[in-house]
Parts: C-alpha cells; structure tokens; sequence
C-alpha cells in the first residue's frame, strides 16, 4: 500500500512538473468528453421543453372530426355522438364542439368589415371541454350548469383572441354574435394539442340551439382514453360514432405530431457523439505520440530511477498511471465542460437543461480507457530503456 | 583474506553479435570492504563497461559477479534491481539529478517503494544532505543550485541508503578544480571499513587519492596496485 501511495507520488509530480505538456495532452480527453456531453445535452435539451409539454399534457387525447358524406358541405358527427364515444371502455371522458356556420363576431362597433373578411370561428362547446383538454382558464370561468339553467348569453374566449381584442381581466365585455350580444364570461387558457381553439369563442350548446338554431350536431370530439390505450381506443371511435351510419370519422392523436418533434434528433446526436469519439481517439493518438517524446526526454530520469533501484515494472506503472490522470482529469474537466457548454447555450435559446448525467461516467470510462491504452507503448517502451545507454556513463 | 564485497570472475562483455566488440575480456576482480578503488584507464579500455558490470546495471556475457556472495547473472530484475537499491550507490559525471524535483526529492528517489514513511524518508535524506553540507539548500532544485552542489547532491543520494558500495564515474569531470576539491574530499570523508569506494576516472590527480588503483587497457585489468598508507 505504502508502495503504491509512492507511485502515485512519483507519477502526480511526474505531470505537475511539466504543466503546460500535461494540459495539452489533456486536451484530447476533454474535448472528447465535453463534445459527447454537450452533444447529447444539447439535442436532449432542445427538446426539454417540448417533452415537459408533452408531460404535462399526457399523450392520451384523441380528436374526431367529421368527414361526413359525400355531397355534405358541413360533415357533422350525430346528436349523442358524445354519448356513443362514452360508450367505449377505454373511454374516460369526452366533450364536443360544433362550429358555428355563418355567425360573424363584432368585438367593437365599427369592426365588422374586418371581421366579416376575416371571421372568428364560433364554437358551440360542452361543459367539459376544459377538463378533457386539461387546459385552465386564464382568467374568470368556463361556461357551467348555471348558463344552462339560466340561459346565460355568455362566451369564452380563446387565448390568443383575447389577446387580439386587448381583454383585460375582469373587464365587462361584450361582444355582437350576429345581431345578439354576448358577455364575456373568461379566458380559456392555450390549447397545446389543438391551436386552432385559440382563436375561438365558445358558447354553450343551449345558446348556440336557440339564439343561432343550430341542431347541436358535434362537429369535432375531443376524447381522453385511458392511458396507454390511445391507439386502440382511437381505432375504436369510428364505428362507436357512426355505428354502422354513413358518417365517416377521421381520428387523429395530437400529442403524436408534438412527440415525433420532441425527439431529440438523433442522426445530429450521433453525428456529435462520433465526433465525439474522434476527438477523443485523436486525443488518445496525442497521448501516446507526446508521452513517447516525453519517454526519449526524461530517459536520463528513467535511466537515475532504475540505477538507484526502481523495478522496470514500476517505472513503467509510473508512465501508465501518468496516462490514467491524465484519462480522469480530462475526463472530469471534458464533462464540467460539457455540463457548462449546455447550460450556457440552453440559458440562451430558453431551453429547459438536459443532461444526461448517467451516461458522463460512461464517457469518463472512456476518456480513461483511451488513456491508458495510448500510454501503453510509452510505458513499455519506458521499462525497455537500458540505464547504461540513458545514463552515458563517461 | 576480508570477505568480498563484490567479485567478478572471468567476466567477459561482448557487444554486437555479427561484429563483436570485445569490451572486457575475462576480467577478474574482487572489491573487499574497505577499499578506496580507483579504475583508470585511457578511452576505450573498458572502464564504462566494468562501471556497468560492477554496478548491476549490465550483465557479462560470460563469467560471474558477484555481490554479498549472490550470483547477480541468477536473478531477475526486480531481485536485481533491489540488490541495486540496496548495496550500490551511484554518483554520475552529469550529475542526473531529476530536474523537477528539489534537492530532497532527488535525495527521497533512492529511498522509493521500500516501505518506509513519507516522514522518515524526509528525515534520513535531510541528514544525508546536511552530511554533503546541503543542509541549507534541501528545497532548491537543480537550476538553482551550482555543478558542485548539484553533485553533492547526488552523493547525498548515492550515501542515503547506507549502501556497501559507492560507484562513481568521473565525478569531478564536470567541476571546477575548487568543487571538484571538495567533492573528493567528500568521497574520502565516505570511506569506511564497511563500505568500498569506487572511482571510474581518467584523472591521475583524482585517481591517486584512493588506495588503491586498477589500470585497464583494451577490455583487460593491466595492474592492480595498492597504495600503502602511512598511519
């Protein structure tokens, strides 16, 4: 034990003598290590945020459009179309909208030749819209029992139109649906899955019936299956909807589009890893092309060494545990890089930081296997070398 | 007859094998404890391949050495690197100091992988420096220490580990006529009547402080006189 606290000593001040020669042999392992660190933080981080979305908005939503039938301008899903999808098993919850045909909105007096050219969609929404979604209000309420019951002429709009009409929260608002006017009542938070939404106003389906005598015909479900059954449940909608009717039903996974964008990308990631592993095989080359001119230099001091009785065995572990630090220091160093390099560009593009800290041992492990492998033949060559041809005796 | 410290018998050294150079031819020697031996010889005449040979840093192409009785051609290298370690001390013409450390480093070398605390490493190679009159200069390096220093510096570590032999090749070569005083005079201050004291040197002057003088010429042992002290 004492022996090999000795060699550590012997190999520790063997690399601090020569600072400048020990920092650029480093220098491969550490931008190894940082660029497969940075790489992978990198591509991971990117997409962090996309996949915290995707966390937070779970990947179980299905929607269903109508395709209707052919000759139909306006496809619509039967009545109880939401009761039919209920129907499923795997189905949790399920709410539908039905957009409204022709229903011009006014925010302001003097505003309709704008709106009219470009209208705002009208949606005639079930109470539970919100909760399938799983998106909150950004302020005041979502429709309820009470403007059922009442027969409320209240609307909600959509995030990004509140945001057009300049709402402030809680102001008193109206706004003239056709010839009517409508109060709004709150602000639906964004819609992740389905921006489109954004830009809507939602009324209830008893308002939509009597004020605009529409039928109440869903156009477009919003459907929570359990989780994990997405596909077969979305697989599923179709005939549970049109059961055996003419309606035809697209069905479609949102979260599907936002995951395939949430992959990190993984032919950047590997073309960076590779690149990675290059620096960190060049690097392993300037070990040993370095160490083995540093062997030719210092042969006088292997040469005093052996004279004054170190084994060739210790003189070359003396050699080799130079390259292991030089493999671990790199290594660390490569990685707070690395770690560094992803949080500084991660701060500057507002990306949420990914790192992947079980993998940097790994590429440590790495960095001191290439080490080690490249001290090798110095090492070797260290032992071989004659103390009577080093020392030049006179 | 005092036991021998070393003893070469019919020791011959060949180098090169489609060309042989003869380097030593069945040469015979016994080092007793004791002696203050120096090895002369013009250029040539084998005196670097005898240093080598006696110091277990080579090995003979015939013959046998050996040290304390045990045949150094029998052992393998980390037997023969401890025996190294342990007998002999060496002291170089270009000093070899190692240039990273201090002077104490380079002294603690010779004291490496043998078990001993990192304290009491300090303190044996501090005395041995304080014994060359280095006591003052334990944490300077090479660079900044004189040639005479520098190999007071490696007697210093040739003596830390109290070995049975000193070998020096040419150890005032590279000094001025005051160090190179002061070196020798340090050598003769080494002898003991346990310790032999070998001087490899072409330098008359150094070769006739010792008591007793080995001439060589073209591989072989030419004369082997003893200088009769006057007490």
């Amino acid at each position: 034990m004492s022996d090999f606290k000795d060699l550590l000593g012997v190999a520790w001040s063997g690399l601090t003598a020569r600072r400048i020669r020990t920092i650029l042999i480093m220098l491969g392992p550490i931008v190894g290590v940082a660029a497969m660190v940075g790489a992978v933080g990198l591509t991971e981080s990117a997409k962090g945020d996309l996949k915290h979305k995707l966390s937070k908005l779970g990947t179980s939503l299905i929607t269903a459009t109508a395709g209707g039938t052919f000759g139909q301008s306006a496809p619509v899903f039967p009545v109880d179309a939401v009761h039919r999808v209920m129907a499923v098993p795997t189905v949790t919850g399920a709410a539908a909208t039905s957009e409204l045909q022709g229903v011009i909105a006014v925010p302001a007096v003097g505003a309709s030749d704008h709106y009219q050219a470009f209208p705002v969609p009208v949606q005639a929404a079930d109470l539970d819209l919100p909760a399938v979604l799983r998106v909150p209000m950004v302020s005041g309420r979502w429709l309820d029992d009470a403007d059922l019951a009442n027969h409320t002429r209240a609307i909600v709009l959509g995030a990004g139109l509140a945001k057009q009409y300049g709402y402030v929260q809680g102001e008193q608002r109206t706004v003239r649906l056709g010839n009517v006017d409508f109060g709004v009542i709150g602000v639906l938070g964004p819609v992740e899955l389905d921006p489109g939404l954004d830009n809507a106003i939602f009324m209830t389906q008893w308002a939509a019936k009597h004020v605009f005598l529409t039928e109440g015909k869903p156009t477009k479900l919003y459907v929570r299956s359990a989780e994990g059954r997405t596909k077969d449940t979305a697989d599923a909608l179709a005939t549970a909807i049109s059961l055996g009717g003419p309606e035809s039903v697209k069905t479609d996974v949102p979260s599907d589009v936002l995951a395939a964008s949430a992959q990190a990308d993984k032919t950047l990631q590997q073309t960076a890893l590779f690149a990675g592993l290059l620096a960190l095989a060049v690097g392993g080359l300037g070990i040993a092309n370095v160490m083995s001119i540093s062997v030719i230099q210092r042969s006088a001091e292997i040469g005093i060494r052996r004279a004054v009785g170190h084994t060739r065995a210790r003189v070359a572990s003396q050699f080799l545990l130079e390259a292991l630090f030089v493999g671990v220091l790199g290594g660390l160093v490569g990685a707070a890089f690395g770690v560094v390099l992803v949080h500084l560009i991660s701060g500057l593009a507002g990306w949420v930081v990914v790192i992947a800290f079980r993998r940097i041992p790994i590429w440590i492990g790495l960095a001191v296997i290439v080490s080690v492998a490249a001290g090798l033949y110095p090492s070797v060559k260290a032992a071989r070398l004659e103390p009577l041809e080093t020392l030049r005796l006179g | 007859m005092t036991e021998a410290l070393l003893e070469l018998e019919h020791v011959s050294r060949v180098y090169g094998e489609e060309v042989p150079v003869h380097a030593l031819r069945d040469v015979s020697l016994r080092v007793e404890a004791g002696d203050f031996l120096a090895i002369i010889g013009p250029s040539g005449s084998g005196k670097s391949t005898m240093l080598g040979l006696l110091g277990c840093l080579d090995l003979p192409s015939s013959g046998t050495i050996r040290i304390g009785g045990q045949d150094v051609g029998a052992l393998d290298d980390a037997s023969r690197s401890a025996l190294r370690g342990d007998s002999i001390g060496f002291v170089f013409q270009q000093f070899h100091l190692i240039p990273h450390l201090t002077a104490l480093g380079n002294v603690e070398t010779a004291l490496l992988y043998r078990g001993i605390k990192p304290s009491v490493r300090h303190d044996r190679a501090r005395a041995a420096l304080e014994r060359v009159g280095l006591g003052a200069r334990v944490d300077h390096r090479p660079v900044q220490m004189s040639g005479g220093e520098q190999q007071r510096v490696a007697i210093a570590r040739a003596i830390v580990t109290e070995p049975l032999m000193i070998l020096a090749d040419e150890p005032t070569g590279a000094l001025d006529t005051a160090n190179a005083a002061n070196v020798l005079g340090i050598f003769e201050s080494l002898q003991s009547p346990e310790r032999a004291v070998v001087i490899v040197t072409h330098d008359m002057g150094v070769a006739d402080t010792a008591h007793r003088k080995v001439s060589m010429r073209d591989g072989e042992i030419v004369a082997d006189e003893r200088r009769q002290l006057v007490s």
